[in-house]
């Protein structure tokens, strides 16, 4: 390999680059852009779940009633910030009319001696029509207000079981043995009634940030993308000026041109990389700065990706279509091998993508990685796959280099 | 010596054939032309000793080495497009095919020096005929010893014509071998000290200009300028070229011919500015050769 030979085309293309306006808003603009964006949609902490609540009873003269139970929902708050958000409606129809129109999400419909029958000890009857059209906010609402329900169902059993104790206690023979007691008594029947005590203790884990994984998908998008588009136009730009015949006909070999060709996109995507970190760090106060194997991963993958897109441009016969190809290949892949979505969403047949598809695996290390701290002993199976797929991908390249040279003359 | 030797060289684009057999012979230090029409085989006989494009069969020597990237080194080739980048400056333009062939910084000073470039303009700032220069000076880089040179003057205006032609007799002084392919007969007349002219991919003629105008035999040429018109009933009579208000009739007798040609122009309605009797150029001996014009 010709050092100077690649020292050359790397030059002249970063100099190209700096004086192209367009090439200029991409790469230093947009990380910029997509890092505002993404920061100012999803950064910060999640706000508290809050359920949008109907209701419909009758106005009752019992010691307690539907209303009670409605004030005491109201009531019910999680760090400061009120779970239900109660609407009244008059009654069933116009409720429903609610859940349908989707204005809340779900409706609890007390039917008429509901105060009368709980204050006398029997069982409330609650109708409750959630809205189901969509199945997320199904769940969230219905665990949320039958978890209210059984949390309130235990608190009616304990304040039942204390008045039944009081009476166990005064009737209680004294003549039995010393093993059977009221203390003994009352610990039966509160397990019976609650058979599991679940203690709650609040542990605060490391929580993935969400500025986090979006700088690691605006690093995914520019090794994914940007190099494929770049390299390939910086490639159609030498085929349709002629001087690729000029270059083929100089002592820079094959390996030499491409070597250069990629090392100078790797150059400008590194820079935009950084720009996009830093620009996170000073703006969201979070960010993710690749260690050693962040960086071996990326460049690996943006060998790979930059293979593809000389691969594609040496195979299409004009820059029109090779950016049309690029981006039929790379946007789609951008949500397939979840470079730009958490895999967890992903549909099942999806996911053997972001799984095998080098740029995904790659993601999802990076991700392990910078996000979740994880060992670099735990990606290098991975890293030696993607390193394969690189190395196979450049070849591929070299070849299609080979032949379209052939094809020029 | 024998800069160029080429022998019964063939070249195909599919159905079509871009050169039929070409045998040539380029002396060391002489310049060189190759003369014909767009379409002649010119740009790819020149693209196979300049840029290594593949031919079918034939056999090419350069200094009596058969043709291979260590004898491309010895050609600098100037192709009719510009070959730099518009967002560079000329010195960076040179810089870069310094590095790719691997030549010593200073080398790019000699030739900004030399043809007076403006090293800090960008490239797509630059005017024509500094464009040409700058692509002399990119085949000049690595002192080749034989310089090649496609369309050199083509979208020229004639001052930067002039200028060109002033360089390209430098470089034969200095000794080195000149190959041009050009259409325009009066560049190869003004340069050459032969001429290859060319005609569907074969060299139908090769000789000095003189020895090529002696082609013509004891031909003459009435050239006749101004508004022309009738001129169809000459073009069908006598071997003629018409362009631009100008019609070129190659004749045996002039004084003979002279009168017929005039007479059918009066008739056609032509106002005629002047007439003269010429000797034959060499596009008169291309129409001579072939039956057509060399544009």
């Amino acid at each position: 390999m010709k050092a100077r030979a690649v020292k050359g085309i790397v030059v002249k293309d970063l100099r190209e680059t700096r004086r192209d306006r367009m090439a200029v808003f991409w790469i230093f603009v947009f990380p910029l852009m997509w890092v505002t964006l993404l920061g100012a949609i999803w950064g910060g902490s999640s706000p508290p779940v809050v359920v949008h609540v109907g209701a419909v009873y009758f106005n009752e003269s019992a010691p307690f009633t539907a209303s009670t139970l409605i004030g005491i929902m109201e009531n019910v708050s999680v760090d400061g910030q009120k779970v239900f958000r109660i609407t009244r409606y008059p009654d069933e129809s116009a409720g429903l009319e609610a859940v349908k129109a989707g204005r809340i999400d779900v409706l609890l419909v007390f039917p008429r001696g509901f105060g009368k029958n709980v204050s006398s000890g029997l069982q409330g009857k609650v109708y409750a029509y959630f809205d189901r059209s969509d199945p997320q906010k199904y769940q969230i609402a219905s665990g949320v207000v039958k978890g209210f329900f059984s949390e309130f169902e235990r608190e009616m059993a304990y304040r039942k079981l204390n008045i039944t104790l009081g009476y166990v206690e005064a009737y209680f023979p004294k003549n039995l043995s010393a093993n059977f007691s009221p203390s003994m008594v009352r610990a039966y029947l509160v397990g019976m009634m609650d058979p599991i005590d679940l203690k709650e203790e609040a542990v605060t884990g490391e929580r993935p940030s969400p500025i986090k994984f979006y700088v690691t998908s605006f690093i995914g998008i520019q090794f994914l993308f940007a190099t494929m588009l770049t390299v390939s136009n910086l490639l159609f730009e030498e085929i349709e000026k002629g001087t690729l015949r000029r270059i083929a006909a100089s002592p820079a070999t094959a390996w030499d041109f491409l070597v250069g060709k990629m090392l100078s996109t790797f150059i400008v995507i590194t820079a935009s990389i950084l720009i996009g970190v830093v620009y996170s760090k000073a703006v969201f106060k979070e960010t993710v700065f690749p260690g050693p194997t962040g960086w071996l991963i990326i460049a690996l993958s943006a060998v790979f990706s930059m293979s593809l897109g000389l691969a594609i441009a040496m195979g299409t016969r004009s820059m029109k279509a090779t950016n049309a190809l690029v981006n039929l290949i790379s946007m789609p892949l951008l949500f397939l091998a979840a470079i730009v979505i958490p895999e967890s969403i992903l549909p099942r047949w999806a996911r053997p993508i972001a799984d095998y598809f080098p740029l995904g695996t790659a993601l999802k290390d990076l991700r392990l990685l910078e996000i979740y701290h994880r060992p670099p002993s735990e990606v290098f199976p991975d890293v030696a796959w993607i390193a394969i797929n690189s190395l196979l991908m450049l070849l591929i390249a070299v070849l299609l280099y080979n032949w379209a040279i052939k094809r020029l003359q | 010596m024998r800069a160029i030797e080429v022998r019964g060289l063939r070249k195909g684009y599919g159905d079509f054939i871009a050169l039929n057999g070409i045998d040539l012979d380029v002396d060391e230090g002489e310049v060189f032309a190759l003369l014909g029409p767009n379409g002649a085989g010119k740009t790819t006989l020149i693209r196979i000793l300049a840029e290594g494009l593949s031919y079918d069969s034939g056999e090419i020597r350069v200094f009596g080495e058969p043709l291979s990237k260590k004898t491309a080194r010895l050609i600098g080739y100037a192709p009719q497009e510009s070959l730099a980048y518009d967002d560079l400056t000329v010195r960076e333009n040179l810089e870069f095919y310094a590095n790719l062939y691997d030549v010593p910084g200073k080398r790019v000073d000699e030739l900004i020096e030399r043809f007076k470039l403006p090293a800090k303009k960008k490239a797509k700032e630059l005017s024509g005929g500094f464009k040409k220069r700058l692509n002399l000076a990119v085949a000049l880089l690595y002192d080749p010893k034989i310089l090649v040179l496609d369309e050199p003057s083509t979208g020229l205006d004639v001052p930067s014509k002039r200028e060109l032609w002033e360089l390209i007799k430098e470089f034969r002084e200095e000794g080195k071998t000149v190959l041009l392919a050009t259409h325009y007969m009066e560049e190869a007349e003004a340069l050459a000290d032969r001429v290859a002219i060319m005609n569907e991919g074969k060299v139908i003629a090769v000789g000095t200009p003189e020895e090529l105008k002696g082609l013509a035999g004891n031909e003459s040429v009435i050239h006749v300028e101004g508004i022309l018109r009738g001129t169809e009933a000459i073009l069908r009579e006598f071997r003629a070229i018409e362009r631009e208000n100008v019609l070129r009739v190659s004749v045996e007798d002039a004084r003979k011919a002279l009168p017929k040609v005039v007479e059918a122009l009066v008739e056609g309605g032509s106002e005629i500015r002047s007439i003269r009797i010429e000797e034959p150029t060499l596009e008169d001996v291309f129409l001579k050769l072939t039956g057509r014009g060399l544009e």
